[in-house]
């Protein structure tokens, strides 16, 4: 796999406050590559970085084969880039604003003609491209923006969190135009905080704290970081058993959840019979016990509780 | 087709499409300064007519009847009231109610007629100085005219010939022989109306575009600075153009302010002077994060680029160092040409300074402009 984006010890600092500290990763062609992290992490400057609207500080970053740092104007003719605030003329007609982007790309004539109507068929928006563009709801404005990002056909397109304030189900046909570009050779960079989404990624990588502080495909992540099985439990007298529970050998977590509760386990010290064996001598019967997978969730909470921890 | 020639005409159309869109930025631009122009022509009017009139006659003759009547004859002074002494005089003076108080001693006939120096008091009200210097002028004037018609009376009378004033001057007014106020006024209007709308617009435009995100969508595609300033300048131009079109026309039809000049050189000035205009409201934008903050900072120009141009009062009144700051004003410039074009009909062997000053500041303007944009968004 050839790659499409190389990131090299970039750091930005705004003053005495280091927004993005000594990140490195690669991104592959074709790969949609997630980036979590808390707001304020440092995930918009290193997208800022990437396109171009900002210099680094310090190391460098090669996007599309070219520094950022010494050509944006190169990198800018190669990328694609949706802003979370979809940033359209509101007053002008979806076709208007399609129009504006890629000329502003440097296409006209009947190739403009072409790229638009191929882009409206395939974004489901041709029956809308003379609508106003500020009176469409939320989600097709998404997808007009993404249209807008993606019409020249980057090498690379840049989502800063493009799902924000979308409703599930447009979440979702969203991310299967994502799989599609991704799926015809677009390298997709995309930011989020919504774990359900991160997890159509290849590969994410988490900042803390303007740091990089993991890097891996879901399932890697879960298993460095959230290691263990899940075990939800359900039955009566709980809390008291719960309670006892904390302390064991094996136990790694223990948290309540509506009348149940889930409990984490090494498996290799305590199997999931075990536990219910546990749990049945004191007192909770009928027991119901269900095993589930871990989450982005987990892997995020324990990394940003790690960050806390090593702050003090 | 160049690229930049592709990047460069789809800025205009977007600009063009976004502006007929907006009703309210269509009229702002092509109705509004009509009216204004229409109001302001009549409103801003430096003849002084009709300046109501106290009288007090203490003499009750033929000769102070006379001497108040022939003066309020004329268009200047009307006459208000007549009242018994100077203390009521005072008090309709004082209420606003007559602007000038003409007072009869009630020796007045007595001294007119021994040739021994009559006088008339005259009460001006100086609160509003155009006004009582007009007025003031008037009295004299009258007073004047009514003294050498006495002489000459006196020495037919006996039989002499009527002596002459050692001096007399013939005034003869050229340009404006009516010395009409709108003539003077309309092109002034015209070039601080424009100054108004595109300043603001321009300003307003661009803000809007940071504020909403547009502006950090235009900046990761390719396009350049210079090739989004001068494809965002471009309609206004040619909107100026036209807005100073109709504003001469209106000029020419209600007001009769002649055309005579060289209206290509007109319209080359109001090319340069827009630009300027946009220039510094894009200078503006640049300097504001708002679009509340744009609208202050355009004012906050445009006030002191109005009053510091020469279309209210005249340079030359201005204290030197003060002068010297109108060097700096488009305004001033742009109104010199409009002015001395169409009233003078001066050519450009006249006015080149000016046209060449436009284009020094355009350019300079909007150098700095783009300059600018382009550090606050890299």
């Amino acid at each position: 796999m050839s790659t499409a984006i190389e990131v090299e010890h970039l750091t930005r600092r705004f003053g005495a406050f280091t927004a993005v500290n000594d990140v490195s990763f690669t991104v592959g062609t074709g790969e949609i590559f997630g980036y979590l992290g808390a707001n304020g992490a440092g995930k918009s400057t290193t997208i800022r970085m990437l396109c171009g609207l900002l210099k680094p500080t310090d190391g460098h970053a090669r996007v599309a084969g070219h520094d950022v740092g010494h050509e944006p104007e190169r990198v800018k003719e190669r990328i694609g880039y949706m802003s979370q605030r979809f940033s359209l003329y509101l007053d002008l007609t979806v076709r208007a604003n399609l129009e504006f982007f890629a000329s502003a790309y440097g296409a006209h004539g009947r190739e403009l003609e072409h790229r638009i109507g191929e882009m409206l068929e395939r974004m489901q928006l041709t029956a809308i491209q003379d609508e106003v563009t500020g009176s469409l709801p939320g989600g097709m404005q998404q997808r007009v923006a993404l249209a807008s990002a993606v019409l020249h056909r980057p090498r690379i397109v840049f989502l800063d969190e493009p799902t924000a304030g979308v409703d599930p189900v447009q979440r979702r046909s969203f991310w299967a135009l994502i799989r599609e570009l991704a799926a015809g050779g677009t390298t997709v960079f995309v930011t989020t905080h919504y774990m359900d989404e991160a997890e159509y990624c290849a590969r994410i990588g988490i900042m803390v704290d303007g740091r990089l502080v993991a890097l891996d495909t879901p399932e890697g992540l879960k298993r460095t970081h959230a290691p263990g099985r899940v075990l939800e439990v359900r039955g009566p007298k709980l809390a008291p058993a719960l309670d006892a529970l904390r302390g064991e050998p094996g136990v790694l977590d223990v948290s309540r959840f509506g009348a149940g509760a889930t409990v984490r386990v090494d498996p290799e010290r305590l199997p999931g019979e075990a536990l219910g064996h546990w749990l049945r001598a004191r007192g909770v019967d009928p027991l119901e016990m269900e095993e589930s997978a871990p989450t982005l969730d987990d892997v995020f909470l324990a990394l940003t509780a790690g960050a806390q921890r090593g702050e003090d | 087709m160049h690229p930049l020639v592709v990047q460069y005409r789809a800025v205009v159309v977007k600009e063009v499409r976004q502006t007929v869109r907006d009703k309210r930025v269509m009229a702002l631009l092509t109705l509004v300064p009509l009216v204004q122009l229409f109001v302001l022509g009549f409103a801003v009017n430096f003849d002084v007519r009709h300046v109501p009139t106290a009288v007090v006659d203490r003499d009750g003759t033929v000769e102070s009847r006379d001497h108040a009547r022939t003066l309020l004859a004329g268009d200047t002074l009307d006459l208000k009231a007549e009242v018994r002494d100077e203390q009521s005089a005072e008090e309709l003076v004082e209420r606003g109610e007559a602007s000038v108080a003409l007072v009869f001693p009630p020796d007045f006939e007595e001294h007119v007629l021994r040739g021994s120096g009559a006088r008339v008091q005259a009460l001006v009200d100086g609160s509003d100085p155009v006004r009582s210097g007009v007025a003031a002028d008037a009295v004299a004037r009258h007073a004047a005219l009514r003294a050498s018609q006495h002489l000459r009376e006196q020495a037919r009378v006996r039989g002499e010939t009527p002596p002459r004033p050692a001096v007399e001057l013939v005034p003869r007014v050229l340009y404006n022989p009516e010395l009409a106020t709108a003539v003077y006024v309309v092109p002034g209007i015209a070039a601080m109306l424009l100054l108004i709308v595109t300043t603001i617009i321009m300003a307003m435009g661009l803000a809007r575009e940071r504020e909403s995100g547009t502006m950090e969508q235009l900046q990761v595609t390719p396009l350049r600075p210079g090739i989004l300033m001068a494809g965002k300048v471009t309609p206004f131009l040619l909107i100026g153009l036209v807005d100073v079109g109709l504003a001469l026309s209106v000029g020419a039809w209600v007001f009769g302010v002649p055309l005579r000049g060289n209206l290509g050189l007109v319209a080359l000035a109001t090319l340069l002077y827009v630009l300027s205009t946009l220039g510094t409201g894009l200078l503006i934008a640049t300097l504001s994060r708002t679009q509340q903050q744009a609208f202050v900072g355009g004012f906050l120009f445009m006030l002191p680029a109005v009053l510091l141009s020469g279309v209210m009062t005249p340079v030359r009144a201005m204290p030197d160092w003060l002068a010297w700051v109108t060097y700096l004003n488009p305004v001033r410039y742009y109104v010199e040409v409009l002015r001395g074009a169409l009233l003078k009909s001066a050519g450009l062997p006249d006015l080149w300074p000016q046209v060449l000053l436009l284009a020094v500041f355009g350019a300079m303007v909007m150098a700095v402009a783009s300059r600018r944009f382009r550090k606050t968004t890299a």
